[in-house]
């Protein structure tokens, strides 16, 4: 706590002393803001761990950067998960550091706010036509200093609303580097399969060169062969162009580059999770939406802040000034005498202004809307909370009855499609370019399981993240489908 | 007779025993005969008559001939078309349309001049008739319905009743919604024996019906809209290894007859003996003009018989000789892999289709010696093993087995024939032959072949699609 008046000041200006410690004693009652220990990431870090449970640090010195550098390091030795994707991208995702940098200036502007104004001295000389007036000017703005409370509570829950909106950023990053890296790990298992498809497509099309040259098959349908082969080919390469893009955006969440590029994903996705059986998701969105939060909070800020502008409605601004004035006159007599005149004044005047054309009806109406304004986005959001959990949820049921489906249903029966067309092999029945057709087929229905399941995940991380915040944005990804055929036989 | 398991016909059902009611009451006999049944598709022993006159008794090759009853005059038979199931070879059950629990139905046995009535009792979901395939009758016993009656409603049961008015060789099947039901296996054989017992007589009989289904491997009905594409060829609903040899004794005088309800000709062909042709649908032919053949064609709808004396013995084939006919079930869009190896990519292919194995390289004949995992409810392509190995056959084929001193009824199989020594074709061991020089086959070429293309609006070409030297072409000029 700085000292509210100099000693100085004090000598010169006796009368404002009053206000000054009324002033002064004020600012003690509000409780002057400080720096916090942790720079406010205390709340995200609290966040990151009840709803995450993970770490959030702010790296603000080399030890701190050290230790996140290690944990970062000893996690990408495994294969990631999807959790270990978020502890990096929450240790590592220069952004976060930024929102963390802008909780800071928001901290420091918070501090800023809390202090009671700086005495301003101002000398001004004027010279008139014969006279010099040296003004010493003091001015104190004794209606700041007697606002000051209300403004240090306004700017302190400013800063509790840069808290959260960093919170959010957490939770933000944690959601969208989980969704990325479900859509990773899937093209990586989507390209697998293709590889899979292909290396089979490539032994059928060695077969068909071969029976081209024995003289088994004829070009046309040894074109149309080596036709589904190509377009096979064409689908790999979109396959992997896939894998290399959603795993650049992954390593873009997780903020690395260099070595460390050099992690590996699983291959396959982890087991479909257990569906929650929620009943009140809509209460427990609204009662733990960190974005609802802020909404209220910045609902109640504005409420102080509109009955800040109602108590000052007739008074804009009350200046004090304290003012000691010396002038020197000269003036020349008419029998050619210099008359020399000092006078030393001490004032003190009040400036007040008198709102004749304005009683402040258009302040109070704009304080009302904007007020309104943001209670109504407040309810709106209150709408759309309850909807984006309903979504959310039913969403992460539909995709996970899909991939339940694909498990259940299509795989198994592409599996006995599989061993029936191999015991028809066996008997001659069929051709082998139909068993690896069906193979094919096998293969393509398990990248849209792939899919399937890689869209439950993500559905899964959009509702957890429908309830408590930082997810928008999520959405599935079909991106490659099971578009060579599903199964389709070669024509012959 | 022993799967014969005789069942009351008052008793099986109530619907039936109302046409049963109906029936008397016009007719105004006793009772309905009973309708006997048959489980079992193996050779049943032929019939012997016990009353009537007296005649040489078929035997039904994997069939049976149905009993009847003398009532005064009358010879009374009683078929029921109803579903049944059909072993068509071991492993392989068909869910077939017959008469009496097996498809085809019980031959029909009587003598010429008998008076038949034979009760049809109609135990399938659909209308159906019996026609009664070559005989000569009142135009109202023919069985078309329609045309010469109303047809037999699901669960009733009308009369034929007709006097056999020539001896020989008949079938009879449906002629009602007749492509579904003969496609289910509905048809039977229908023997009218000599009034004289010794008028051209044999020893042993044989009679079957050709027919073919085409039941997907892995399902049990036959797909009735099918029209060549068939993939199970049969012997009375049978295919081998399913079907039974014909066992005869040596120096016996054996006829063979056979008629053909499928939508092809067969020419049946038979190893070791030359036979004459007996008889056909249309009667008996003069022993005068009976030719001699190895092999005799049966088109649609055809009955032919021949005869021999089966003095070679010996295991010997009989079969149709439409090679495709000696398969069963098989992929007729599987592409030939002759020459074209692939053992080298068998571990890719693993990799897609696990449990893949490599085969045709070489031609299918390994097909009958392998045995891997077939779909449920089918048939090998080729099958059934013998002395010296795997016969690779089915279909419609079987063995004809002539044997020293067999007793007169004895009709069960012998077992592999005991072949002389020194009458099997044996590898060649002695010293190596030299082999004439072969001459290179001459490898045509493009030049010197006189190949053209004889189109009137073009000049003649040659076979590089160039105009050919001195060919009047408006501004076409030749390489040469
Ligand atoms: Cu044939």
């Amino acid at each position: 706590m700085r000292p509210a008046l100099s000693p100085a000041y004090r000598s010169h200006v006796v009368d404002i002393r009053r206000f000054a410690l009324l002033a002064a004693v004020s600012v003690i009652l509000g409780g002057c803001a400080s720096f916090s220990a942790d720079g406010g990431v205390g709340t995200a870090q609290a966040v990151a761990y009840a709803e995450l449970n993970k770490d959030v640090v702010k790296i603000g010195d080399d030890a701190t950067a050290l230790g996140a550098r290690a944990r970062v390091d000893q996690l990408l030795k495994k294969p990631l998960t999807a959790d270990s994707a978020v502890q990096i991208a929450l240790l590592n995702n220069r952004g976060l550091q930024a929102a963390f940098n802008e909780l800071g200036i928001a901290e420091a502007q918070m501090v800023i706010a809390s202090l009671p104004p700086n005495p301003r001295l101002s000398i001004s000389s004027r010279t008139g036509t014969l006279s010099l007036e040296i003004e010493r000017q003091i001015v104190g703005s004794i209606f700041a200093l007697a606002t000051l409370p209300a403004r240090a509570d306004v700017a302190r829950d400013r800063f509790r609303s840069a808290q959260l909106r960093a919170a959010e950023a957490v939770l933000k990053l944690a959601a969208d580097t989980r969704r990325q890296y479900f859509r990773a790990v899937a093209a990586n298992a989507q390209a697998t399969f293709y590889q899979e498809a292909k290396a089979s497509s490539d032994a059928a099309t060695q077969l068909f060169k071969r029976l081209g040259e024995s003289g088994g098959i004829n070009k046309l349908n040894q074109a149309r062969e080596f036709a589904f082969d190509a377009e096979l080919g064409a689908q790999l390469a979109q396959a992997r162009l896939q894998r290399g893009q959603e795993r650049e955006r992954l390593i873009r969440q997780l903020g690395l580059w260099g070595d460390d590029l050099k992690f590996s994903l699983p291959g396959s996705l982890p087991p479909l999770p257990r569906l929650p059986g929620i009943k009140a998701v809509e209460a427990e969105a609204l009662r733990k939406r960190i974005d609802v939060q802020i909404a209220r909070r910045d609902l109640d800020l504005l409420a102080k802040t509109l009955g800040l502008t109602q108590a000052t409605r007739f008074v804009n601004d009350v200046d004090l000034l304290g003012r000691r004035i010396y002038d020197r006159k000269l003036t020349v007599l008419a029998d050619g005498d210099i008359e020399r005149e000092a006078t030393r004044t001490r004032l003190v005047e009040l400036e007040i202004e008198i709102p004749i054309y304005d009683f402040g009806q258009s302040k109070v109406a704009l304080a009302e809307q904007t007020y309104m304004q943001a209670a109504n986005k407040l309810a709106e959001k209150a709408v759309n909370v309850r909807s984006e959990a309903r979504e959310a949820y039913t969403t992460y049921r539909a995709s996970h009855d899909i991939a339940r489906h694909y498990i259940a249903n299509v795989l198994p029966l592409r599996k006995i499609i599989q061993d029936e067309a191999l015991l028809q092999y066996n008997g001659m029945l069929i051709d082998v370019t139909q068993l690896i057709a069906d193979a094919r087929g096998r293969i393509l229905s398990n990248v849209a399981g792939i899919n399937a399941r890689r869209d439950v995940w993500i559905a899964h991380t959009d509702f957890k993240h429908a309830l408590i915040g930082g997810g928008s944005g999520g959405g599935g990804g079909s991106a490659v489908v099971a578009a060579a055929g599903g199964g389709d036989a070669p024509a012959h | 007779m022993t799967d014969l398991s005789r069942r009351g016909f008052i008793g099986t059902s109530g619907l039936v025993l109302a046409g049963a009611t109906a029936v008397s009451g016009r007719t105004a006999f006793a009772a309905v005969p009973e309708a006997p049944t048959m489980a079992s598709a193996a050779t049943q022993a032929p019939l012997v008559p016990t009353s009537g006159p007296d005649y040489q008794p078929v035997a039904t090759l994997n069939g049976w001939t149905l009993p009847w009853r003398m009532n005064g005059d009358w010879k009374e038979f009683h078929l029921v078309a109803e579903p049944v199931e059909r072993e068509i070879a071991p492993g392989m059950i068909a869910y077939l349309w017959g008469y009496n629990g097996q498809s085809p139905g019980p031959t029909i046995e009587a003598v010429e001049g008998d008076k038949v009535r034979i009760y049809v009792t109609n135990k399938l979901p659909e209308n159906t008739t019996i026609h009664w395939h070559g005989q000569r009758l009142p135009n109202g016993m023919d069985g078309v319905g329609g045309l010469n009656q109303p047809h037999i409603p699901s669960g009733k049961t009308f009369v034929y009743e007709f006097q056999l008015r020539r001896s020989g060789t008949y079938m009879y099947h449906p002629h009602s919604d007749e492509m579904v039901q003969m496609a289910m296996g509905m048809m039977g054989m229908f023997i009218v024996h000599p009034k004289d017992p010794a008028f051209r007589r044999v020893d042993r009989d044989f009679v079957f019906l050709l027919n073919a289904f085409d039941i997907e491997p892995g399902s049990y009905v036959p797909k009735v809209n099918t029209m060549l594409d068939f993939n199970l060829w049969c012997w009375n609903s049978r295919a081998f290894p399913g079907i039974d040899p014909f066992v005869v004794g040596r120096n016996d005088k054996v006829r063979i007859r056979f008629g053909n309800l499928t939508m092809t000709n067969h020419p049946v062909h038979m190893h070791g003996y030359e036979f004459k042709v007996s008889c056909t649908d249309g009667g008996w032919v003069d022993p005068a003009s009976a030719w001699d053949e190895v092999s005799i064609d049966c088109a649609v709808g055809q009955m032919r018989a021949f005869d021999f004396v089966a003095d070679e013995p010996g295991d010997w084939a009989i079969h149709c000789h439409k090679s495709h006919h000696t398969m069963n079930a098989m992929g007729h869009s599987v592409k030939t892999y002759i020459g074209v190896t692939k053992k080298d990519l068998v571990s890719r292919i693993r990799k897609a289709a696990p449990g893949y194995m490599a085969m045709g390289t070489n031609g299918m004949g390994e097909m009958g010696s392998m045995e891997m995992e077939l779909p449920k409810n089918t048939l090998p392509m080729m099958t059934g093993y013998a002395q010296f190995g795997p016969v690779e056959m089915g279909g419609m084929f079987s063995v004809v087995k002539v044997r020293e001193g067999l007793a007169k009824n004895d009709y069960a199989d012998p077992g592999h024939y005991k072949h002389p020594e020194g009458t099997v074709a044996y590898e060649y061991k002695g010293a190596k032959l030299t082999e004439a020089p072969r001459v290179e086959p001459a490898k045509a070429k493009p030049e010197q072949a006189t190949w053209q293309v004889k189109d009137p609006r073009k000049p003649r070409l040659g076979a590089d699609g160039k105009p050919l030297p001195g060919a009047k072409a408006g501004g076409a000029h030749s390489n040469h």
